[in-house]
């Protein structure tokens, strides 16, 4: 109750005290749709602004209760998400087999032509383009963008690479499994759901992170997968260990060594994946567990088996340097690239107080002057899939199921899950914007606004008229699809550019392409 | 056939001629004594992604192993294109050899990663990020080359990777361009016309209101449409006759031949090409790998002819995330080893040798029983080049944590 309390008098309170030098409802409104969600659709400023911004924002937090009607029914085109990772599993482990027998057969056959894209490995690089065509999907279409929002946000942040190996088909059960149910939870627990996913066992090479000296019990030849001989692994991998603590946790001024990288190591020797045949799930293997001493941040470890590990994390979630990374990261997504000591600060203090709880965390970060500061707006620029998915909603536009929206997102620079770079994806600028990348973003919004973007179907008429007169136009286009930002140079352009144009719904396309593909449009 | 540079030079174009020497090189023999100005100097990198054999690409005819190890898959000795009575080209990589012959060609063996791994995702990893082992290093070395080099200025076609995404080694701060097609670069507008409108229409919009890195970018990008009007890159006919290979790797070629002819500032050029990863019947002087080295060969033979002189300040290299098993396996094949060999063909490169140290197929002298051992780490090779032939101050900015050193270069640039 007295939260509820506290909320309401949040709601009321906030904007007006925050921003009280310059930010007006509606403002504050397209401020929060830009960062805590993919951009406004037509309309959705005035409804956010009239709402309260705040009480938007808590709706938000509680997304469990914001009903997501449309979005259900589209995950219905989704067979990616008809599979568990068991079956998923059991699909890898059969085009594996089947790829074994082609590769004997060829060899019989004397066949020395390379085996071409099909083949039984067609059907798990397929669902690695659903995999990426659903989180487009979802990011436009949600109703629970913040959710949304942080999934990218963590996904990026414990950032594996769909195109490895195994994760092909590791990858969705991240996303759906480890990744989802924790983006608005407690740290600590998306810290171990990640460390215990397959998915990030073999992306960092843990599972096969053994104590040197041990074996497996039982044939070698139980360890040889994939028709290539693949070694049996002989001591510890510190890859893992090394990306926990430098970009999942501590930080790279974290404070710690080397030797507490090797200790870690030490720890998760053991931590490792079943086999494809029986699920590939998350297996801890007694016999490749170094039980001895190790000392890691200054604290012992021995003779826990895996509890080990589990201990190093919540150790590992409670340190200072991980609230501090880890909030100032958050703040470079909401904030600004290089954001103000105030909302980091303010952030760390609410992870301290909450234990870590995702929410507060992020309340803090809301409501921290520095979010509302006038600086802060429109300070960002926008990423391939906040720009791609910023103009479907902008246009109101709707994507279909097949794979060609998040090949744009591609083309302009982020294919998705396929950072191979255990850092994923910079929250700065300097990656996304270049040359060839802006130049791919006005070609973008150009065709969407022709009805030529691949993958979205679009209908102006439902956004703005076709008019034949063009300072109604602009101004309709300012309105509905910039949110009221167009600078005068911008609208002087675009009209003079209208000048010759006789056709009302050119003219409309033309507006609107050249509206999304403007430099008000990059920003966030 | 030996005969020295200097000779080349003082001969004259009668001698070559009675060398039996393609003319062409005439223009690279002349200007072999003349260093390339930093400012047209122009690198471009080859990754040859699945894992070359080095060892069916440059053949150790003259170690008696290589034919123990490989019954069915060894080229027999009499397809080889002898290099120096040791080595040889596959003899699909014949249209080489006249390149070897006039020394703008050579091979770098038993090169690779200081990195055990023989995954290819790692692998190809390490050698774009350019920290074999390190994972967390988000960029690639070309682009930290770029960043620490202020020498240049950074014109929209300074880096340039041909494909439909920017890759790994060229990832980072320093702007560069992701280009599948020249052709379609810049708007997509069918109508000349209309798409010269809409061009300028965003260059103002951009002019007036855009700021940062915002502005700056989109000038570039305007600015590089410009250029490539006035290059018109659709008209493109390669000079001398130059043939290239059908298929993304010879456009590719092309393409970046094209943009270095037009002057546009292009130092660093990067494409890819796949299909090296033969596990099963990789053939011998034909099949398989004999095909793909067939368009390698014809595609860098052809890029040579067409830049004619121009080859005097460009260095192409290839390159692969590690090599393959000494021994064939029981599909006629090869399987993930570790080091393996690269090519540097251009005017700058002390050609017509096989250099780094051969480490022999002895078992004893192989990498953990099996593999033939890395002499040479890359970065001393990638660090040579960048170093010698486009002359990067800082070699330890680009190879962080290590440092490239003039001792342990393999000599591929002349000095």
């Amino acid at each position: 109750m007295r939260l509820r309390v506290l909320t309401v008098w949040l709601a009321l309170a906030l904007p007006a005290a925050l921003g009280a030098q310059a930010l007006t409802p509606r403002d504050s409104a397209l401020h929060a749709l830009n960062r805590l969600a993919y951009g406004p659709r037509p309309g959705e400023v005035d409804s956010v602004a009239r709402v309260g911004v705040m009480r938007w924002i808590e709706q938000q937090m509680a997304f469990e209760r914001l009903p997501d009607v449309l979005l259900a029914e589209r995950e219905r085109d989704f067979k990616l998400l008809d599979y568990d990772r068991e079956e998923l599993a059991q699909r890898y482990g059969e085009a594996l087999r089947q790829r074994r027998e082609m590769q004997r057969e060829m060899a019989r056959s004397g066949d020395t032509t390379r085996p071409r894209g099909g083949g039984p490995m067609r059907e798990l690089r397929e669902l690695g383009g659903e995999l990426q065509q659903l989180a487009v999907v979802r990011a436009v279409l949600s109703e629970r963008q913040l959710r949304e929002v942080m999934v990218d946000f963590w996904a990026n942040h414990f950032n594996v690479f769909v195109g490895k190996g195994a994760d092909r088909f590791l990858t969705p059960s991240y996303i759906e499994e480890t990744i989802r149910p924790n983006a608005l939870g407690r740290f600590e627990d998306l810290l171990i759901a990640t460390a215990k996913s397959p998915a990030m066992l073999f992306y960092l090479d843990n599972a096969q992170s053994v104590a040197p000296g041990s074996s497996p019990p039982g044939p070698l030849s139980a360890l040889r997968r994939g028709g290539t001989q693949r070694r049996v692994p002989t001591g510890i991998n510190e890859n893992y260990a090394r990306e926990l603590l430098e970009l999942h946790t501590l930080g790279v001024d974290g404070g710690y060594t080397q030797q507490d990288i090797i200790a870690v190591a030490r720890i998760f020797t053991g931590w490792s994946i079943d086999r494809p045949q029986r699920g590939a799930g998350f297996a801890f293997h007694e016999w490749a567990h170094d039980r001895g001493e190790k000392q890691a941040l200054g604290v012992r470890f021995q003779g826990g088996g895996m509890e080990e590990g589990v201990r190093l994390l919540k150790l590992l979630a409670s340190q200072h340097a991980t609230m501090h990374h880890v909030s100032r990261k958050l703040c470079a997504r909401f904030v600004s690239d290089d954001p103000p000591d105030g909302c980091v600060d303010a952030a760390v203090d609410a992870w301290h107080r909450s234990s870590g709880d995702i929410r507060a965390v992020l309340r803090a970060i809301f409501t921290s002057p520095d979010f509302w500061a006038p600086q802060a707006l429109r300070a960002k620029v926008k990423t391939p899939l906040e720009f791609v998915v910023s103009a479907v909603r902008a246009a109101g536009a709707a994507p279909d199921s097949t794979l060609r929206l998040a090949q744009v997102v591609s083309r302009l620079g982020q294919p998705l899950y396929l950072q191979p770079a255990p850092t994923g994806y910079p929250e700065t600028q300097a990656q996304w914007v270049n040359s060839g990348a802006l130049l791919g973003r006005m070609n973008a919004a150009v065709a969407l606004a022709a009805g030529r973007l691949p993958g979205a179907s679009v209908d102006l008429d439902d956004v703005v008229a076709a008019t034949a007169d063009h300072a109604l136009l602009v101004d309709a286009v300012n309105a509905r699809l910039l949110s009221g930002t167009m600078s005068a140079h911008t609208r002087a352009v675009i009209l003079a550019q209208l000048a010759d144009v006789n056709d009302p719904v050119q003219a409309r396309t033309l507006a609107v392409g050249l509206a999304l593909g403007g430099p008000e449009f990059q920003r966030q | 056939m030996t005969v020295s540079r200097r000779a080349f030079v003082k001969s004259g174009g009668l001698a070559l001629f009675s060398l039996g020497l393609d003319p062409l090189f005439l223009g690279r023999a002349a200007y072999a004594l003349r260093r390339p100005t930093p400012s047209s100097a122009a690198l471009v990198c080859l990754f040859q992604r699945g894992a070359v054999d080095g060892l069916n690409m440059i053949v150790p005819h003259g170690d008696p192993l290589y034919y123990r190890e490989r019954p069915r898959i060894a080229i027999p000795a009499k397809d080889l294109v002898d290099l120096d009575g040791h080595f040889g080209l596959h003899p699909s990589l014949a249209p080489l050899k006249s390149l070897w012959d006039n020394k703008s060609l050579a091979a770098i063996h038993a090169v690779g990663s200081p990195d055990s791994t023989r995954s290819h995702f790692d692998a190809q990893d390490y050698m774009e990020s350019g920290t074999p082992g390190l994972k967390s290093t988000s960029d690639g070395w070309l682009n930290r080359y770029c960043r620490h080099d202020q020498e240049h200025a950074d014109t929209a076609f300074r880096a340039v990777a041909f494909g439909p995404q920017l890759p790994r080694i060229l990832a980072g701060t320093s702007p560069a361009l992701a280009i599948d097609d020249l052709q379609a670069f810049g708007l997509r507008v069918p109508q000349e016309g209309a798409r010269d409108k809409l061009t300028r229409a965003f260059e103002e919009l951009y002019d007036g209101a855009a700021t940062g890195l915002l502005a700056s970018s989109s000038q570039e990008g305007f600015a590089a449409i410009q250029v490539l009007k006035r290059v018109n890159p659709a008209q493109y006919q390669p000079a001398n006759g130059a043939a290239y290979p059908p298929g993304r790797f010879g456009r590719s070629m092309l393409q970046i031949a094209q943009l270095i002819k037009a002057g546009v500032g292009l130092e660093i050029a990067f494409a890819d090409l796949g299909g090296w990863d033969t596990h099963i019947n990789q053939g011998s002087s034909e099949g398989q790998l004999a095909a793909r080295l067939r368009e390698l060969g014809v595609g860098l033979a052809a890029f040579a002819q067409d830049l004619g002189e121009g080859m005097r300040n460009v260095v192409v290299l290839t390159m692969s995330e590690f090599g393959r098993t000494i021994a064939e396996n029981g599909n006629s094949g090869t399987d993930h080893g570790h080091a393996t060999a690269m090519l540097a063909l251009g005017g700058p490169v002390n050609g017509g040798k096989v250099l780094g140290r051969w480490p022999g197929l002895d078992p004893a002298s192989r990498f953990e029983g099996r593999d033939v051992a890395v002499t040479t780490d890359f970065r001393d090779l990638f660090g040579e080049i960048l170093a010698r032939h486009l002359g990067a101050p800082d070699l330890g900015a680009v190879f962080p944590g290590f440092s490239p050193s003039p001792q342990r270069f393999p000599g591929a640039i002349r000095v």
